[in-house]
């Protein structure tokens, strides 16, 4: 596992990598701070769960509640990217090329999420320092109040709003690994997983309130939104980490038990 | 109908298990219905430069799989460099693998993706510059591997296989989509690389280039083993012929009746007749021919021997098999 870690490692911190994600936190960072503080709401305006309220982003862990509210709405474009990182390597072959050296599947899928994962930790906590940084400096336009985000109780929301949005990501890239192994390939699995991700759940769970209970999906969004009136936050990550553990067993088997003919 | 005597395999009997680096025994893979490889029982000393050659669908890239742990056998035993193929990971450090073509990533360079080959199979970065200088991309190790030309992507595919050093190198149709040229530099490369002292696996249905370069030969057909032995027994089965053309053309009946006089079938090309030869020496028996001929008066112009090809052996066995 180490070594398909390091590999895999190599292979994302390479220079275009790096440059591209930077580009990536720039740009979110500072767009995603616009986003919430211009569609935050006063209390009395505000319709649900999704919607920034002003006076909770004028709390001590108002300044990371910003980075945890755009990335609830990046849910779907982040199953897509860990989907299609999956899925690739089948399309490519490149996964016949790893076996070569790594023939213990279940090693070679960890390490290789693992890796994923790590990269992504990093990616957030530079998303989170340039969102915070970016809303600061926006959030007097919007009638936020920045005065207790600079706390220790600032920084207690900025941990936990952290390991939030990364038990969020981990959640999209197990799900997203499992897609990509049981369909192998881009198309189909990107296919499957938007229109599942995407209309088929909010759907379902427009017409059934019972579903934000139930689906994954939007579990996930419940616990980047830090829990709901109808679902808490711990319960909707219990929920999702039974059914990462179910998803992980099954690609893993799937994946030691098929042929890989491509 | 298909001979049901079992497949040849020369030597078998002083061959030992530790003369083998690949030992399949009653390999089989079916895909529902569809059997790809039907019992395949194959020894492959070590040493060897051991050509795979089958039409397209035979089962050479299925069985190849299979020793490399990426297809299940339905059936069948089989061991790698002494380890069984149910556990791939005993042996495949040891073993190099070019599969279905070169399978890298199109944004790294071929430096970036060898070294990533080399962190993932636990082997040193040092050996990227000698394996690029082996398989003559040295200069071009920085260019993405997107840009390479199929020719040198093959070459990078082979440079990637022989990352670890192996003691075995399987190669499956390296010389797939190469022009002319290109299969010549892929059958010089393969024959460098079989003189480091290795075993070399190496499929094709492309059989000029097996000729060449291999000591041993397996023919599978229908996922079934037809032939497997010394690449010069296959060779030399059958088919060489002695030709002779007399000076004057109006001698060609005397010759012929000198010819039959030997105890020899003739038959005629042209200004030639051809002689088949059945058994014994070639060369003896065009000595014999020549001298008889001299002593009836007739000069001969020209007097060789005619070596069946490996296609020609190849397709005459396909046709055996069909009949």
């Amino acid at each position: 596992m180490i070594r398909t870690f390091r590999a895999e490692l190599d292979r994302l911190t390479g220079r275009k990598v790096v440059l591209a994600a930077a580009v990536i936190v720039l740009v979110f960072g500072i767009g995603g701070a616009s986003v919430v503080l211009a569609s935050a709401k006063p209390a009395r305006d505000a319709s649900g769960g999704l919607t920034p309220t002003i006076e909770r982003l004028s709390g001590s862990g108002g300044g990371t509640e910003v980075f945890r509210f755009a990335a609830a709405f990046a849910g779907t474009l982040v199953f897509v990217v860990f989907v299609g990182l999956f899925a690739m390597e089948f399309s490519r072959g490149t996964y016949r090329t790893m076996l070569l050296r790594q023939p213990l599947r279940v090693r070679l899928l960890a390490g290789k999420i693992a890796a994923l994962l790590c990269v992504a930790a990093v990616v957030l906590a530079a998303t989170e320092v340039v969102m915070w940084l970016s809303a600061r400096v926006q959030a007097s336009g919007a009638g936020v109040a920045t005065t207790d985000w600079v706390s220790l109780a600032g920084l207690g929301s900025a941990v936990s709003d952290y390991g939030m949005v990364m038990l969020w990501v981990t959640g999209y890239a197990v799900l997203g690994m499992t897609v990509a192994v049981l369909l192998r390939s881009v198309p189909l699995a990107l296919a499957a997983g938007i229109a599942w991700a995407g209309p088929i759940e909010h759907l379902i769970g427009d017409a059934w309130p019972t579903a934000s209970k139930v689906f994954p999906g939007l579990l996930l969004e419940i616990v980047g939104e830090g829990g709901t009136p109808a679902v808490s936050a711990a319960r909707a990550a219990l929920t999702v980490a039974a059914y990462l553990a179910v998803a992980a067993a099954i690609t893993g088997t799937v994946f030691v038990r098929r042929d890989v003919t491509s | 109908m298909r001979d049901a005597s079992p497949p040849r395999l020369p030597d078998a009997q002083v061959m030992t298990r530790t003369d083998s680096v690949v030992s399949i025994n009653q390999l089989t893979k079916r895909y529902g219905g569809r059997v790809v490889v039907d019992q395949l029982t194959v020894e492959i000393p070590r040493g060897a430069v051991a050509g795979f050659i089958g039409p397209n669908g035979a089962g050479k890239t299925t069985t190849m799989a299979m020793l490399l742990g990426l297809v299940r056998p339905t059936s069948g035993e089989g061991t790698v460099l002494g380890e069984s193929i149910h556990h791939p990971e005993r042996y495949l450090d040891r073993v190099g693998a070019l599969l279905e073509g070169p399978a890298l990533w199109p944004s790294l360079t071929a430096v970036e993706n060898l070294r990533v080959l080399a962190r993932l199979g636990g082997h040193s970065d040092r050996r990227i510059p000698e394996v690029l200088d082996l398989v003559g991309l040295s200069d071009r190790g920085t260019d993405r591997f997107a840009r390479y030309s199929l020719g040198m992507k093959q070459r990078l595919g082979i440079a990637a296989a022989l990352l670890g050093d192996p003691e075995l190198l399987i190669l499956d149709e390296p010389t797939n989509g190469l022009d002319p040229a290109g299969m010549i530099d892929m059958r010089d490369l393969v024959a460098r690389i079989a003189a480091e002292d290795r075993t070399v696996l190496l499929s094709s249905h492309i059989l000029s280039e097996l000729e060449h370069v291999c000591d041993w030969l397996f023919v599978i057909e229908q996922g079934r083993l037809v032939f497997a032995g010394r690449s010069d027994e296959f060779v030399s089965q059958t088919g060489t012929e002695v030709l002779l053309g007399p000076l004057q053309t109006s001698d060609l009946l005397a010759l012929a009746a000198v010819v039959a006089d030997q105890g020899f079938t003739v038959g005629r090309e042209g200004d030639q007749l051809v002689v088949p030869v059945d058994d014994g020496d070639p060369r003896q028996m065009a000595a014999s021919l020549n001298s008889a001929a001299a002593a009836v008066g007739i000069v001969l112009a020209e007097l060789h021997v005619r070596r069946p090809t490996l296609e020609a052996n190849y397709l005459r066995l396909l046709e055996g098999e069909a009949a």
